[in-house]
């Protein structure tokens, strides 16, 4: 079937069967490997993506969903005004260990100060990355890096307007 | 060194922006995806493969056991083939292969491949399988059988000491590294190049390279890899095989890429354990005597299993004293998937013993369990099972101390008890609460634990590993070796080393790509050694580039000059590292690792040193039980770790947490039930791992107490962490019900039929 819809604020027009998932249609059909298959089934959150401003598994929306639809993957994510922020905080907590779950919790990252008005608690933190797995880090070095972002009340404004000029223009 | 906090990963941006290329995101022209069809009994013959003539079979390409050169993975025993030919051995073992263009041939082709199996009798029951008719391994089951003795058992027994035993299980660990197993194979005339998620990749180039009888070449080519744990460290070699064979019939280039549930179904796990021990103790706790029975179940094929025995029962007095000890060990062949490496080798079910009977002793002695631990921790000028006399870095003492008193355990230890007594008590009465107003159960619990650094006994001296150094005349230095980066942050710490090494900038340190056909073997990225063992040879290195400048310096100065802090200098004449290169770079160095000379080890006798030093751990661990679902949470982890040296202290903190954390998983969540052969488990929705939700508060401390031989003292870290957490959580199941706990994971259903156990014994017995 053909789908139009708008990936990183581009469009995109695709030919690909109904029931193929988004997660193979950025992968494979739009060469956006940023976003990583870890099950496949909704379960790990490594394919965690923003679509129609809600982050969802990618590997969970069939194509037959996508027509019309808006969505940012961390290729899109990386030009944002408040990346570099939000780069820095995950680097300099050393959250980063292989590194195969990590643009799937910085996409929750971004959802987290979106959905949550500050001040942010630790436990709306861990229940907002709650469905993104790590086998790696022990989540703490995460934990520290978000909560970081969430004491700089500058970064957090500007991720909120970076989501405003992104679904709403 | 001078810790800078600033010292951060250098692959950290391209991760977290999504850039870096893992196997799956390689762009690879014409590549052809496959299939692996497996036995879905746990022991069949193969009566029969046919080819549906339903389906044209030129359009794809189909492997079997008579395509392969050299049918079998060649790693310890050469016991497990690539693909089975007559009889299959475990549910899941790869029986053919087909590669096509596009996934749906692919599966349309592998609807119209019929294997005709006879079913067989099988064996899965570890405690069976040497008297088992159905043999698997040899004429016995038995992978390795290890024994160790030290001083007269026999005398101490009879002697009049108090005897305390214990029966131990574990259970099935699996990696669940978050990038499945992937392998891609790229054709060439008489050379296969192989990329691939690999912890090492001259395991696979010897093992592929033997399948096909050395008439082709391989290079691999490891690419960023997505955790592994030991998990890539065996099994990479055989589906590496499989694309090879692939992509030589078909002449296109091949990925075998696992999907989750066959990652989680068909690939090795931690080691299942069984443990008999028997102590014999005087009044205060001290053990006199010990008797260790154990068994692994290696499943199906040897894979690491001898080795993963030798750790185990190396490891298997932990962290104490024993003056008199008898060990016998085995590893024995069952119908199940390959157990193999996995984090802490061995180390993990042995110390999970070694503790549970510490607490045993604990309770049959009415002695705090703290008491019991401190009174037989082992200590400098000690010997231990196999005679190796602990000369130097010994902590066992230091860390125990250290996170006791960090923990405040013992108030928290009389505070507990107290705090539960009153909910215990309408519990054991059968009063369970209707909410939790009346609060949870609170447990704390305490381990010791030690992980012996890089190879087990000979290992270090067989592999002789290998590094060498380019220095370019702009002053940059290009390290080759064959260690892998997955996740651990070796780059990083390579990096590291040298720019202290040598007092110059980490930019100037560049990581060569790990190619078998450009970086020379280093050895294999296992057993904690890449910092120990390599990072030592580096500084080695390191040295002899200065000392090949200093000796071109003086060439043509005609002075002899001293280098310090990035400067050579003599009298009036000072000129940079980088200003030395200008001048003089363009040259390498190799240095090849030797034991040190005095570290000597009989693995015949299993007399001598074990390992070259030990790194040591002790750890407390707070939980909740909740009284009405059994639920239980660690909510507080102290530990404190002696690694010799933090070479990156904050990814050392980060690779403890993790670990930790795999062990709290170990213990609590992470359960494989098996049943005739196959396992209860498709994914992370039923094989769960620690979240968020579930991770404890960490309070991390590293002592350094150096190694002579590592780089600045540094001893081995990333399995340690990983070998003392369940046991220090299950301790705090005894504290809370006083009861005994034998047997990991505890979920709550487990937790709760014990509890009704206790209960009702308890009822008897007033």
């Amino acid at each position: 079937m053909k789908v139009s819809l708008q990936v990183n604020k581009k469009m995109v027009e695709i030919d690909v069967p109904p029931k193929k998932s988004l997660l193979d249609i950025l992968r494979d059909d739009l060469g956006l490997i940023g976003t990583k298959k870890g099950c496949g089934k909704g379960e790990c959150g490594a394919c965690t993506v923003i679509f129609n401003g809600k982050r969802v598994n990618s590997c969970l929306v069939p194509a037959l969903q996508l027509d019309g639809s808006k969505i940012i993957t961390i290729e899109g994510l990386k030009n944002w005004s408040a990346f570099p922020m939000i780069e820095k905080a995950y680097i300099e907590h050393g959250a980063v260990q292989c590194g195969f779950c990590i643009t799937g919790f910085v996409i929750s990252t971004i959802s987290l100060f979106v959905e949550t008005s500050l001040p942010i608690t630790n436990e709306q933190i861990k229940w907002s990355l709650g469905g993104n797995l790590c086998r790696c880090t022990g989540y703490t070095k995460i934990f520290e890096a978000v909560y970081d972002i969430s004491n700089q009340i500058d970064t957090v404004q500007l991720i909120k307007r970076d989501w405003h000029n992104e679904f709403n223009n | 060194m001078n810790f800078d906090p600033k010292n951060y990963r250098i692959d950290a941006s391209e991760k977290i922006r999504g850039e870096i290329r893992y196997t799956n995101d390689l762009k690879i022209p014409g590549l052809w995806q496959s299939i692996t069809i497996r036995s879905p009994y746990p022991r069949a013959k193969i009566l029969e493969i046919q080819f549906d003539s339903e389906f044209d079979w030129n359009t794809v390409t189909v492997v079997t056991a008579s395509d392969i050169p050299n049918n079998y993975v060649a790693m310890l025993e050469n016991d497990m083939p690539y693909l089975a030919s007559k009889i299959v051995n475990y549910v899941g073992e790869p029986v053919a292969l087909i590669t096509a263009p596009d996934k749906n041939l692919l599966e349309r082709a592998s609807n119209f491949l019929h294997v005709i199996y006879e079913p067989l009798s099988y064996l899965t029951n570890m405690l069976d399988s040497e008297k088992s008719e159905v043999l698997i391994f040899s004429n016995n089951n038995i992978f390795k059988e290890i024994k160790i003795e030290k001083g007269d058992l026999e005398k101490i027994k009879q002697n009049n000491y108090k005897k305390v035993e214990i029966e131990v299980h574990t259970g099935f660990q699996e990696h669940l590294y978050l990038e499945p197993q992937c392998v891609i194979a790229i054709p060439e005339k008489d050379r296969v190049v192989i990329r691939g998620s690999l912890q090492c990749p001259y395991y696979v180039k010897n093992a592929v390279e033997t399948m096909f009888d050395g008439k082709k070449h391989i290079t691999v080519i490891h690419a960023p890899t997505g955790g592994a744990f030991g998990g890539k460290e065996d099994y990479p070699s055989l589906i590496a095989g499989h694309a090879a064979l692939l992509a030589v019939k078909s002449g296109h280039p091949v990925a075998v890429t696992l999907d989750r549930f066959e990652d989680i179904q068909y690939t090795p796990k931690r080691h299942p354990s069984y443990h008999h021990e028997v102590a014999y103790v005087d009044k205060n706790g001290k053990i006199q005597g010990l008797e260790i029975q154990m068994y692994l179940n290696g499943g199906a094929y040897c894979t690491l299993s001898q080795v993963v025995l030798a750790r185990a029962a190396l490891t298997v007095t932990g962290c104490y004293y024993v003056p008199n000890v008898r060990i016998h060990a085995k590893a024995v062949a069952t119908n199940i998937v390959p157990s193999g490496a996995f984090r802490g080798f061995g180390g993990p079910q042995a110390v999970f013993a070694i503790e549970m009977l510490m607490e045993k002793i604990a309770c049959v002695l009415d002695l705090s369990p703290k008491k019991v631990r401190e009174i037989n921790l082992i200590s400098k000028g000690q010997e231990t099972a196999t005679g190796q006399i602990l000369k130097y870095s010994v902590s066992s003492q230091e860390v125990f101390e250290d996170v006791i008193s960090r923990s405040d355990f013992d108030n928290k230890y009389r505070q507990y008890k107290e705090w539960n007594h009153p909910i215990l008590e309408k519990l054991i009465e059968d009063r369970f609460p209707k909410n939790k107003n009346g609060g949870v159960l609170k447990g704390i619990g305490i381990s010791a634990s030690v992980h012996g650094a890089g190879f087990t006994g000979v290992g270090e001296n067989k592999i002789k590993g290998v590094v060498r150094l380019e220095l370019e005349q702009d002053g940059a230095i290009t390290v080759y070796s064959a260690q892998t980066e997955m996740g651990q942050g070796q780059q990083t710490a390579f990096q590291k080393i040298l720019s202290e090494a040598l007092h110059i900038k980490r930019k100037q340190i560049k990581i060569a790509e790990v190619n078998t056909d450009v970086v020379p073997d280093s050895g294999p990225t296992v057993a904690s050694r890449s910092t120990m063992v390599v990072g030592s040879l580096l500084v080695e290195a390191a040295k002899e580039i200065v000392e090949k400048l200093k000796l071109k310096l003086k060439n043509d100065f005609g002075v002899e000059f001293q280098y310090r802090q990035g400067y050579f200098y003599r009298d009036g004449h000072i000129l940079s590292f980088t200003d030395a290169a200008n001048e003089f770079g363009g040259f390498s160095v190799e240095k090849q690792y030797s034991h040190p000379s005095f570290i000597k080890f009989d693995e015949t006798t299993w007399k001598g040193d074990a390992y070259p030093v030990f790194s040591w751990a002790a750890a407390v661990a707070e939980i909740e039980v909740d009284p009405i679902t059994f639920q239980i949470k660690v909510t507080r982890y102290y530990t404190t770790h002696d690694i010799g040296k933090a070479i990156n202290y904050d990814q050392a903190v980060a690779q403890i947490e993790g670990g930790s954390l795999q062990g709290i998983g170990y213990a609590l969540y992470e359960k494989i039930t098996e049943k005739d052969g196959l396992f209860d488990i498709t994914g992370f929705s039923d094989y769960i791992i620690p979240s968020f939700m579930e991770t404890p508060e960490f309070h991390i401390k590293i002592l350094e107490n150096p190694y002579p031989f590592g780089p600045f003292g540094a001893k081995g870290l990333g399995e340690l962490p990983n070998v003392g957490s369940a046991p220090a959580i299950i301790s705090a199941l005894w504290m809370i019900f006083e009861s005994e706990f034998n047997k990991i994971p505890v979920l709550p259903e487990d937790l709760h039929s014990i509890f009704l156990h206790i209960n009702k014994r308890n009822y008897y017995e007033s």
